[in-house]
């Protein structure tokens, strides 16, 4: 029987591969298990196994840098090595229609040390030790082939990965460039954002708060001896208008919107060479003291390196603030499994008309990232307008 | 060091506590004029007579009772079960009176009493006196199970046992008595609780204890040849079982096989895998691995007999498919 050899689909993204080199010349012996020609697919090399034993009969394709879609054949083995070759000219296409009138078996591929078989329905065979270590690394676990039994990915595979990414990525200053080394938090922020900018349709809404009211609040509170900053401000009246507006709670996970009963606000603070977003748990049953309090208790953990996990996950409504800078207006992107993030720019004095008099009054910059999939623009305007209202009328108790 | 043997570790520890405290004697079957079916009460009759070495029926209900008794009173009784085998006889005294009792007087007295007694196979005594039962015991809570390999943790152990102010069953293994090994002649004791890093090694952890100790260091040294470096972990008392130890091993090899002697089903190892599992699974590479007795009563027939318990090739084989070397 004649057997096809494709290119593998090795990665849930991967639509396309290069043939780097065969393992096997035409006519000779091929075991089941044997690594019959090596794949170059997002950078990555991977040995390719056969599933088959019989005898490698013929390439279709030689290596080079011309892209072969996925589940193309490629070649093919027979079980005898002089069992007559079909014509196969014809179907060397990528695989539309598999051919009825011959007795071509379709046969699977799979990855050097059994990928496939490593990741059943979704998930991906790893022992703890080995997904510890990948998560401690910050690196995505299905990227490493394993090689344990049936591909299981073993603590080995995951130290090789390393290690192997490590040499790859060794600063050098050759040239015009130096290179510098992916940290396990950035590789954590950057395949995060990726995601989100990627996944989630943004759109976003911008406009200003008056703030004249709080600032005079603030004034007041100092002289009482007490310090409170404009963000304690709109993490505690946030919540006021997202108690209204639920939907701006949602979190989107496992395919379902969630809505939350207690309002979690994050705010992404700004650390050594990354950001994170520690979490204010119930914002919506807690005075602005207490959340006051508990910020400055969160950013100085989030600084000092020691938060623990529950304080950074799920976080859903998220404020970030560039004010300080002096930035007038952002679009921030979403953190995932949050639906909408908050973009604070600057506070400063501006004209502004009210009611046909021109004043000279603190006005903060304000935008909106949220996720269309969960709300739509009408609903983000009515939040908006709530929660100005809340804003620039504020009621502390 | 002067070297000798479990049964001689053992005696010494008998003899010197014995000495050191008055309150000490020995009850049991065969061990006063006959020195015990093993030999480990030898000379200690003669040496201190009736008052402190003490023949009994064939009754191993009452040797416990009694034990329990005179623990209860201000003693501080070593009771002789001569086979692990008959222990279903005395389950009621040490179940349900000798583990309890201090609980359910809320403290008001101390149970001192240490039971020795003996199992495993290797003799082909057939299945009536070749079990190991420890199972049984680490499922009664109240009392501490220790089961020692060598002859230092044998002497240092029973000492530790028999200045205990709880019950303590103390396993020995019938095919350890004639082993040697160095025992120093001063002053010492080991607490119950700890485990014993028998052999340091980086690629495998065996967790085991009592005579599959011994075979365990054989297969370490086997395959120490083939490169594999395995570490050998006798745990020594399996009531409260050093679960830091454990741990601590399974972080530093992440694979582990528990190497055992009683049977599979139900056994020790059962208990130690599900301490990894709530204890240190995320340091896992591999699933946990059980060399164990088979679940069969034990042949009398050498050869069928060898084959229900592990031996040192059956570690080594299990080792190598784990590692995959």
């Amino acid at each position: 029987m004649i057997k096809e050899v494709i290119m593998p689909k090795l990665g849930e993204t991967m639509e396309e591969g290069y043939l780097v080199s065969w393992k096997k010349n035409e006519g000779e012996k091929v075991e089941k298990g044997e690594v019959l020609f090596e794949v170059m697919s997002d950078k990555t090399n991977f040995e390719v196994e056969s599933l088959h034993s019989g005898y490698f009969r013929k390439k279709l394709y030689e290596p080079s840098d011309n892209a072969i879609p996925v589940t193309t054949v490629i070649g093919y083995i027979s079980d005898t090595p002089d069992e007559p070759m079909i014509d196969i000219e014809k179907k060397s296409e990528p695989k539309t229609d598999v051919s009825e009138e011959k007795p071509v078996e379709k046969t699977t591929i799979s990855e050097a040390t059994g990928k496939e078989e490593s990741t059943v329905s979704g998930r991906i065979k790893a022992s703890p030790v080995a997904r510890k270590l990948a998560e401690e690394a910050g690196i995505d676990i299905s990227l490493i082939k394993g090689s344990g039994p049936e591909g299981r990915i073993e603590k080995e595979d995951v130290l090789d990965y390393l290690s192997s990414k490590k040499t790859e990525g060794k600063p050098s200053s050759s040239g015009d460039y130096t290179v510098k080394e992916w940290t396990p938090l950035r590789r954590i922020i950057a395949r995060r954002l990726s995601e989100s900018k990627r996944e989630i349709p943004h759109y976003y809404i911008e406009g200003r708060f008056i703030v004249d009211r709080i600032a005079e609040i603030k004034e007041a509170k100092k002289e009482e001896g007490i310090d409170l900053t404009y963000t304690d401000f709109l993490i505690f009246l946030a919540a006021k208008a997202i108690k209204e507006y639920i939907l701006v709670n949602a979190a989107v996970v496992n395919d379902e919107i969630r809505i939350y009963s207690s309002v979690d606000i994050g705010l992404a603070v700004s650390v050594e060479d990354g950001l994170v977003v520690p979490v204010l748990k119930n914002c919506d049953s807690k005075s602005i003291y207490e959340i006051s309090k508990e910020r400055k208790q969160i950013v100085e953990k989030a600084r000092l390196n020691k938060l623990t996990e529950g304080e950074i996950k799920n976080a859903r409504f998220v404020i970030s603030n560039l004010g300080m800078y002096g930035v007038e207006n952002f679009q921030p992107i979403i953190s995932p499994p949050g639906v909408a993030i908050m973009g604070v720019g600057k506070v400063g004095k501006e004209l502004v008309v009210i009611e046909d008099k021109m004043a000279i009054i603190p006005v903060m910059n304000v935008s909106f990232s949220f996720d269309h999939r969960v709300i739509d623009g009408a609903y983000a305007g009515m939040f908006y307008k709530k929660f100005k209202e809340i804003m620039e009328n504020p009621v502390l108790d | 060091m002067r070297e000798i043997t479990y049964r001689e570790a053992l005696n010494e520890a008998l003899l010197e506590e014995i000495e050191r405290d008055p309150k000490v004697f020995l009850l049991g079957e065969d061990i006063a004029i006959y020195g015990g079916a093993y030999g480990v009460t030898a000379g200690l009759w003669k040496r201190y007579g009736d008052e402190r070495v003490l023949d009994t029926p064939i009754s191993e209900n009452a040797i416990v009772g009694v034990g329990l008794g005179a623990a209860l009173t201000g003693m501080r009784p070593v009771a002789e079960i001569m086979y692990i085998d008959f222990i279903g006889l005395c389950m009621e005294q040490l179940n349900n009176q000798v583990a309890k009792i201090r609980y359910m007087f809320g403290g008001k007295c101390t149970v001192p009493l240490t039971i020795r007694t003996e199992g495993g196979a290797g003799r082909t005594l057939g299945a009536h006196h070749s079990q190991s039962l420890e199972s049984w015991l680490i499922h009664i809570p109240g009392i501490k199970v220790v089961m020692p390999s060598t002859p230092y943790d044998a002497k240092g152990l029973l000492k530790t046992s028999i200045r205990e102010d709880n019950p303590v069953v103390f396993v020995e293994h019938k095919m350890l008595y004639n082993t040697k090994g160095p025992v120093p002649e001063e002053e010492y004791t080991i607490p119950i609780g700890v485990a014993d890093i028998k052999k340091e090694g980086s690629d495998v952890s065996l967790l085991t204890y009592s005579r599959m100790t011994l075979f365990c260091l054989e297969a370490a040294k086997i395959l120490e040849k083939e490169g594999i470096s395995v570490e050998v972990v006798d745990l020594r008392t399996l009531l409260p079982i050093d679960v830091k130890a454990i741990v601590n091993t399974v972080k530093k090899t992440n694979r582990v096989i528990i190497v055992e002697e009683d049977c599979k089903t139900g056994g020790t190892g059962a208990e130690i895998t599900a301490q990894i599992m709530e204890n240190a699974f995320d340091y896992l590479d591999a699933p946990v691995v059980r060399v164990a007795g088979a679940d069969v009563p034990m042949p009398k027939s050498p050869v069928l007999e060898k084959l229900a318990i592990p031996d040192t090739e059956r570690i080594c084989e299990a080792i190598r498919k784990l590692v995959r070397r």
